[in-house]
C-alpha cells in the first residue's frame, strides 16, 4: 500500500474538505429506551440483532457512537431518519 | 409466548393492538395534545425532538432545519393519524408498528421533557410523583412491550 501524499495547497485541501466523508453520531438521551434504540438501528441499518445490541450498549455507556458514514447527503439522511425516531443524532466530517 | 392481557399481542400477520378501553382513551388524549405542539412547533416542548444536527456550526444548522422542518412535521403527523385509525383491534403491519414506536416514544421525549428529567434521575429512578411521571413510565411499558412483540 502506499501512503497518501499530503499536499500543502489550500485550495486542494478544500476540494478535498467537500469530498470528505462524514460520519453519524448518535448520543445518549436516558429517555429513550434502550430496546427501542437497538429495534431502530436495526430497522434504519440493517445491522445484525448482535450489532445493534452492541452499538447501543456503545451509546448507553460511552455516551455515544458512530452509526454511519458517507458522502453529506447520505449522512444528512440518516441523521433526519434517527431525529424522525427521536434519537439524538449528529454528523461531522470524518477525521 | 404472549398473554392476553399484554397491550400487543404477536400474531403471525402482525401485531394486535389489545389495549383497555381506558387506556385507549388516555392514550388518544395525549395524541391530541402531542398534535398541537406539533403544530405550534412549541419549541420547549419539543427540545428532544428536534435535536441539532450541526450542534458547533449554526449555519450548517439553519441549512439542515430549512431543509428537514417540513417533511418532519408532516412525516410526524401522518404517523399520529396512522395510530389514531389504528386502535384496539387492528393488526399492525410493519408501518404501522413503526408508526405506534415513534408516536409512544415522541410522547416519553414530551413528557421527560415536561418533567426536566436528566440521566440522574433516571439511573436513581427517583421520579417526581404525579400524573405526568404516571404517563411516562406508562408509556414506557407501552413502548416496551412493542418492541417485543414486534421482535418476535
Amino acid at each position: 500500500m502506499t501512503a497518501p501524499v499530503i499536499v500543502e495547497n489550500r485550495e486542494t485541501e478544500s476540494v478535498d474538505d467537500l469530498s470528505r466523508p462524514w460520519k453519524v453520531i448518535v448520543w445518549d438521551d436516558p429517555i429513550n429506551l434502550m430496546s427501542y434504540v437497538a429495534f431502530v438501528f436495526r430497522k434504519l441499518f440493517g445491522f445484525s440483532e448482535e450489532k445493534a445490541h452492541r452499538l447501543m450498549m456503545e451509546v448507553h455507556q460511552d455516551g455515544k457512537a458512530v452509526v454511519s458514514s458517507g458522502p453529506q447527503e447520505k449522512a444528512e439522511m440518516d441523521v433526519f431518519r434517527l431525529h424522525e425516531h427521536g434519537l439524538w443524532a449528529t454528523m461531522e466530517h470524518d477525521s | 409466548m404472549s398473554h392476553p392481557s399484554w397491550p400487543f399481542l404477536p400474531t403471525e400477520v402482525g401485531v394486535e393492538v389489545n389495549l383497555q378501553e381506558h387506556e385507549q382513551e388516555v392514550l388518544e388524549n395525549l395524541i391530541v395534545d402531542l398534535r398541537h405542539l406539533l403544530m405550534a412547533d412549541a419549541h420547549d416542548a419539543l427540545r428532544r425532538l428536534k435535536p441539532p444536527a450541526h450542534p458547533d456550526n449554526e449555519e450548517a444548522e439553519a441549512a439542515y432545519r430549512e431543509l428537514v422542518d417540513d417533511d418532519m412535521l408532516r412525516s410526524r403527523l401522518d404517523l399520529l393519524d396512522v395510530i389514531d385509525h389504528g386502535m384496539n383491534g387492528a393488526t399492525l403491519d410493519e408501518e404501522g408498528v413503526g408508526a405506534w414506536m415513534q408516536g409512544l416514544n415522541m410522547i416519553r421525549l414530551v413528557l421527560g421533557e415536561r418533567l426536566e428529567l436528566d440521566g440522574a434521575d433516571l439511573q436513581s429512578h427517583e421520579l417526581p410523583e404525579g400524573p405526568a411521571t404516571f404517563l411516562y413510565e406508562w408509556t414506557g411499558e407501552l413502548l416496551e412491550f412493542l418492541v417485543r412483540a414486534a421482535s418476535g
